[in-house]
């Protein structure tokens, strides 16, 4: 079937993006937190093919780099001696998928520093800040995600299965969360947890904090759903048979809403990890130095970088197609999700 | 008549709601707007404290809960300390330019996503409709705050537009006409970026909602009965392809409010956004409770709206409440 | 003129920020002023005053036929009432604390019509210093609401226009919540220049309210508005690259200084023994020393207010002419010294599995600590962010804990539940008298160990014998000699590990006229009653 297709298609573009994110260590020349006081707000690195003689080297080279005087970020190229781009040689050392101590890195050169997407205002290389941030942004929205739609599965299913007094009361509590814009919703909760927290704990605030904001809506499609399965023929037939609760629930009720979960969390996470960014956009997210989209996207948000330095502009066109994979996978879900719906024909009023 | 005042109850009732969960997590927050004043070596911490003491915040929670009540009754929804004012006021001179804003972003939203929506549906898997859906993903993948800044940068560039707040300085002195289109260009920015950023949704939803019902039974039979394209999309697909869409109404008005917030802050457009901004970081803790909401009150106003064009669209609401 | 954010109020009594200091400043009038270019006294109000042998009495004379913006006459019992305000306890003025000299309130007794005698219970080196910014008020506007104990609730900025006035340039006109306050001349104004024009010479001054710093740029770019001060150095670098018809100005090192402070409270019941273990580090005065050594100012200066600033080793910035210590040692960065400290403080390091070196105490514990900074205040982020890195460079593991400025507020001074902590203070005035409360031992921003009711340490005794000893003493000369020990002690304590003072800069059109920005605050409406526009055809200043 042809959406299947897309979808795997999707899926295998989203997991390589991970990988690459997943190995950042690996694939960025440098660590994400080390200053290069001598080059800060410097413009990403030019490769050239062709020396300043004329002679064209096989190998892409790139030269140094130093401060023009009496200048705060204007640079100069050193044209006397180019400096080769070398791929697996050694450099920082880093912990590959957190635990394996490696020195090894995919690319870089000796004698100078390659910046392939420039760099911020302490020197730090920002291709680097964008892999590891990537690492703690997605996360961000995978945990959120995880945490919302577990919340959403919960309060769902005990009010779709139970339901009397206990679906009203948690449908009204939800609906007090949809009643509210959601940004509001998610600066009012961040606003009032407390903020005087490290980087870890910060980062585990936000996650439940994104995750608190938007459990209600999965919570309304998780009842619908197990609303109507409580009412299918083989449901009541084991009940029949004198199943549990806690038997039916795991293992007839809930097996029916993964389709609903699996296609809330393809539109959830990047709308988390877009959450993220703007509590960090607004200097209430992750804090500095360590590196999360959303901080690397704060810079700009002073005039002066936004006119000055357009380099910093470009983790937001590479974050793009992390967006666009998550958005094909959730329309290929969605498709899917179609074709399911018409054929058992249950409830329809979801969105 | 009685589906109405339930709506409205149940609106009521929500706003209650959510001023007890506000109050519940301001009593956690720590801080507060006095500390700032003892930066000042002018100030003597004895004097903050008896401010402090003054303003009530050594109180118990249930005490200041009801004492908010009380003056929520008297028009005046607390006291903001960093105003020194009473909060209703200062809420609802920025809620008017919220309000213009979000209202004027909502009516051009669905006037530019009604057409555009059929038109593409008609036009089903051909390559008009593969075009703009492609435009439509591109939107919803680039990040509102991209969106914005980029506005932002192209308005300094060109010097087109004005680049930030409501007036020209000169506004009070202007002929009605001209303070019109002053307020226009000022608009310019702000709504462009919040159209952006919930326009390729609202599309999506009106093609798809258009499509799904184009090759309904009674549409077939329409075409059969030989009545006019445009006539037929508008006057028999559109309404019934209602139903969803009405419900997506209350959904963009939200997704406008949030998209407001971010937005005013970053074009410096004087509503409820900046100064929820001003008053969490200041922890003034009754206008950040006005604030939250007064955005539910939009909402909720919102949401009864498209309960009423839902109850007039669809019959079938109407004889289920008449039936109660 | 842009205001990054609304003044909270228009009522003298009630203001306590920047913003709101601003507006006050151009609608009202003090009776002795300091003149922010040379940073010396000069009459204002009262046209002389006059000194008691003992330093006791101050005779102030108010000059003659001064009227308030609405047109009624300024007399001796407008200034008896004004004081009575500021000492009242139930107003809660902020500027009660300054007129407590020797701990007792300041008596004022009136002698005519237009003669007033300040009585101090202690004598104070430069009293006529203690009447700057204190706004002489219009008792018949202000009575009324006083007795009937309203008068906190009065001067917001709704007000109407007639039921409000000072003696300053500019009255009020028009305020629109959220856009813009707009102040008119004040045709009553006492001040004139040399040809015998009444001041001031613009008919009109608007105040735009910009939510921040990069929109008060924008607005002054696109020409909506004259003038901009406040600026930080990057918007200064993009305002001066592309000047389009405006002067950028740096007016040099102002007077806020920026530094580290480690927790050295008493411990107390409460205090965990990892905190305990902690200070014991802090406490060491080697150190401090060692962190001081290793802090790279130059960097700082160059990143964060790229290059216009000033590196800073002493509490009074370089941009205080006069008080400023010139023999205090400036050394270089040396991580050699750093390290030749910690040893000799029984600090060693160890080498781990990843190649790094961590500084171990000398119970074998790593060296770790944070350091909170205000999350509004980007500059002092980025010091953080390279004061977290010269630090690695020592095996100090360091994390940068940015807090909102009030709960960082309420970790410092009440909970002290923090390790190190960066700040800025920006001195009003470049007399060091307003800055004791840092200085003393007693003070609530001595902040790495306020409000003490002993010296906990010889120094800081010394300094607190020192500070009294100024603030009695007659002629500059002695005070000075005394403040420069002052300095030094500190120095050599570093109890507060200085870093960078940033450079005071503004920008105007080039139609504005006598636009002299000034390092003390106002810096650039200091002189808005002399601001006149060239051009002539245009009658506002924004």
């Amino acid at each position: 079937m042809s959406t299947r297709r897309t979808f795997v298609k999707w899926l295998v573009a989203l997991g390589v993006l991970h990988g690459m994110v997943v190995c950042a260590g690996f694939l960025a020349p440098y660590n994400p937190v080390e200053q290069d006081r001598k080059s800060p707000y410097l413009p990403p690195t030019r490769l050239h093919l062709a020396d300043a003689n004329g002679h064209i080297h096989v190998r892409p080279f790139a030269y140094s780099v130093r401060l023009r005087v009496r200048s705060f970020d204007q640079y100069e190229e050193d044209t006397t001696e180019p400096h080769p781009v070398k791929f697996f040689l050694n450099g920082a050392r880093y912990r590959l998928l957190g635990f394996l101590p490696c020195r090894m890195h995919f690319f870089g050169a000796e004698g100078t520093r390659i910046y392939l997407l420039g760099t911020d205002a302490y020197g730090r290389d920002q291709f680097s800040r964008f892999l590891f941030g990537g690492q703690v942004s997605l996360l961000a929205g995978l945990l959120g995600a995880g945490l919302t739609l577990l919340l959403g599965l919960c309060v769902g299913a005990v009010a779709g299965y139970y339901g009397g007094w206990r679906d009203s009361v948690l449908m009204r509590f939800a609906e007090l969360f949809l009643a509210l814009p959601w940004l509001y919703l998610l600066l009012a909760l961040r606003a009032f947890l407390p903020l005087a927290v490290g980087p870890l704990e910060a980062f585990f605030l936000i996650i439940a904090v994104i995750g608190g904001v938007g459990w209600a809506r999965p919570a309304r499609l998780v009842r619908g759903v197990v609303l109507s399965a409580r009412e299918r023929d083989f449901v009541r037939a084991a009940r029949g048979f004198g199943a549990s609760n806690g038997y039916l629930l795991r293992r007839h009720i809930l097996p029916e809403t993964s389709s609903v979960l699996l296609t809330q969390a393809a539109i959830l996470i990047p709308q988390y990890v877009l959450a993220e960014m703007t509590l960090s956009f607004l200097g209430l997210g992750v804090p500095e130095p360590a590196p999360s989209w959303g901080n690397l996207l704060s810079s700009l948000q002073q005039y002066s970088v936004l006119v000055s330095y357009w380099w910093m502009y470009l983790p937001a066109l590479i974050m793009v197609p992390f967006f666009l994979g998550y958005l094909g996978l959730a329309s290929s879900l969605q498709e899917r999700a179609e074709a399911y719906k018409i054929e058992t024909s249950s409830l329809g009023s979801l969105t | 008549m009685r589906y109405l005042l339930r709506r409205l109850g149940h609106a009521f009732s929500l706003l209650v709601g959510v001023s007890i969960l506000a109050f519940l997590f301001t009593a956690l927050a720590p801080g507060n707007y006095f500390d700032e004043m003892r930066l000042n070596p002018q100030i003597a911490p004895a004097t903050v404290a008896a401010m402090r003491a003054q303003y009530g915040f050594d109180r118990p929670l249930l005490v200041r809960y009801a004492s908010w009540l009380n003056s929520v009754i008297h028009g005046e929804m607390g006291f903001s300390f960093g105003y020194n004012s009473p909060v209703a006021p200062l809420l609802l001179m920025r809620a008017r330019n919220t309000l213009l804003l979000t209202i004027t972003a909502t009516l051009l939203a669905w006037a530019i996503a009604l057409p555009l929506g059929v038109w593409s549906a008609e036009r089903l898997g051909r390559l008009p409709d593969r075009l703009l859906s492609w435009g439509t993903a591109a939107l919803l993948v680039i990040p509102d705050l991209a969106l914005a800044l980029g506005l932002l940068v192209l308005a300094v560039r060109s010097a087109w537009f004005p680049t930030g707040g409501m007036a020209s300085v000169d506004f009070e002195t202007l002929t009605p006409l001209n303070k019109l289109r002053d307020l226009a260009l000022h608009m310019i920015l702000p709504v462009t970026a919040l159209l952006l950023s919930v326009l390729p949704l609202l599309v999506r939803h009106v093609r798809a909602a258009v499509a799904d019902v184009r090759n309904a039974p009674f549409l077939l039979a329409a075409v059969g009965h030989g009545i006019p394209r445009r006539t037929l999309l508008y006057r028999y697909a559109l309404p019934a392809a209602a139903n969803p869409l009405i419900s997506l109404f209350g959904f963009s008005i939200g997704a406008l409010l949030s998209g407001s917030l971010l937005i005013e802050v970053v074009m410096s457009w004087p509503g409820l956004g900046p100064l929820l901004l001003e008053a969490i970081l200041a922890r003034d803790l009754y206008l950040v409770i006005g604030g939250v909401l007064f955005s539910t009150v939009f909402l909720a106003g919102g949401n009864l709206l498209a309960d009423l064009l839902l109850y007039w669209a669809d019959p079938r609401i109407r004889t289920e409440s008449s039936a109660r | 003129m842009s205001l990054r954010g609304e003044p909270k109020t228009l009522n003298p009594l009630i203001a306590a920020d920047t913003r709101t200091r601003e507006v006050i400043a151009v609608m009202h009038a003090d009776l002795v002023h300091i003149n922010r270019a040379t940073q010396l006294t000069e009459p204002a109000l009262a046209r002389s005053w006059k000194i008691s042998p003992d330093g006791l009495a101050y005779t102030l004379v108010l000059r003659q036929g001064i009227k308030f913006s609405d047109g009624q006459p300024l007399d001796a019992d407008d200034v008896l009432f004004t004081f009575r305000m500021y000492l009242d306890e139930n107003v809660h003025a902020p500027q009660r604390d300054l007129l407590i000299v020797g701990g007792k309130p300041i008596v004022v007794r009136k002698v005519d019509a237009r003669t007033v005698v300040f009585q101090l219970a202690k004598s104070y080196g430069v009293g006529e210093r203690l009447f700057d910014g204190l706004a002489i008020l219009p008792r018949h506007l202000l009575e009324k609401p006083y007795q009937e104990g309203k008068l906190g609730q009065i001067g917001s900025l709704a007000t109407a226009a007639d039921q409000w006035a000072g003696l300053g340039p500019f009255r009020l006109k028009e305020y629109v919540s959220g856009q813009r306050l707009v102040l008119e001349r004040n045709p009553y104004y006492w001040k004139s220049d040399a040809k015998g024009n009444r001041l001031p010479y613009v008919d009109e001054l608007v105040f735009l309210f910009v939510p921040n710093a990069d929109a008060q740029v924008l607005k002054f770019q696109s020409g909506e508005t004259d003038m901009i001060s406040q600026l930080g150095a990057e918007n200064f670098y993009v305002l001066s690259r592309q000047q389009r018809g405006y002067t950028m100005l740096d007016a040099g090192p102002g007077l806020e200084y920026n530094f580290v402070f480690f927790n050295l409270n008493d411990p107390g019941e409460k205090t965990t023994p990892e905190m305990q273990r902690k200070q014991k580090w802090f406490r060491e005065v080697k150190f401090r020393q060692a962190v001081s050594a290793a802090v790279d100012r130059e960097a700082i200066v160059r990143l964060v207010y790229q290059g216009r600033g000033a590196a800073l080793w002493g509490l009074v910035a370089p941009g205080n002419r006069r008080w400023a210590n010139e023999k205090l040692a400036h050394p270089a960065r040396s991580l050699e010294l750093a390290r030749t400290l910690l040893k000799e403080a029984g600090f060693s390091w160890s080498n781990g599995p990843q190649g790094e070196s961590t500084l171990l105490d000398s119970g074998g514990k790593p060296v770790e600590f944070s350091i909170l900074t205000s999350s509004s205040n980007a500059d002092r982020a980025k010091m953080a962010a390279l004061l977290q890195d010269d630090l690695k460079q020592l095996g100090m593991r360091v994390q940068v804990v940015p807090l909102e400025s009030r709960s960082l507020l309420d970790r410092v001074t009440q909970s002290k539940d923090y390790d190190a902590c960066i700040m800025g203070i920006a001195s009003y005035d470049a007399d060091p008298n307003p800055d004791i409360s840092v200085w003393l031992s007693s003070g609530g921003l001595h902040l790495w160990n306020p409000s003490q009711a002993h010296p906990a340490t010889p120094w800081e005794a010394e300094i607190d014998r020192l500070i009294e000893e100024q603030m009695s003493a007659r002629t500059f000369e002695q005070r000075k000699k005394i403040y420069d020990r002052a300095q030094e002690v500190l120095a050599e304590n570093q109890p507060m590990i200085f870093l960078a003072s940033p450079d005071i800069l503004a920008g105007a059109k080039n139609s504005v006229g006598n636009f002299h920005p000034a390092v003390l605050e106002p810096y650039v409406l200091w002189n808005v009653e002399q601001l006149y526009l060239k051009m002539g055809t245009e009658n506002a200043t924004r």
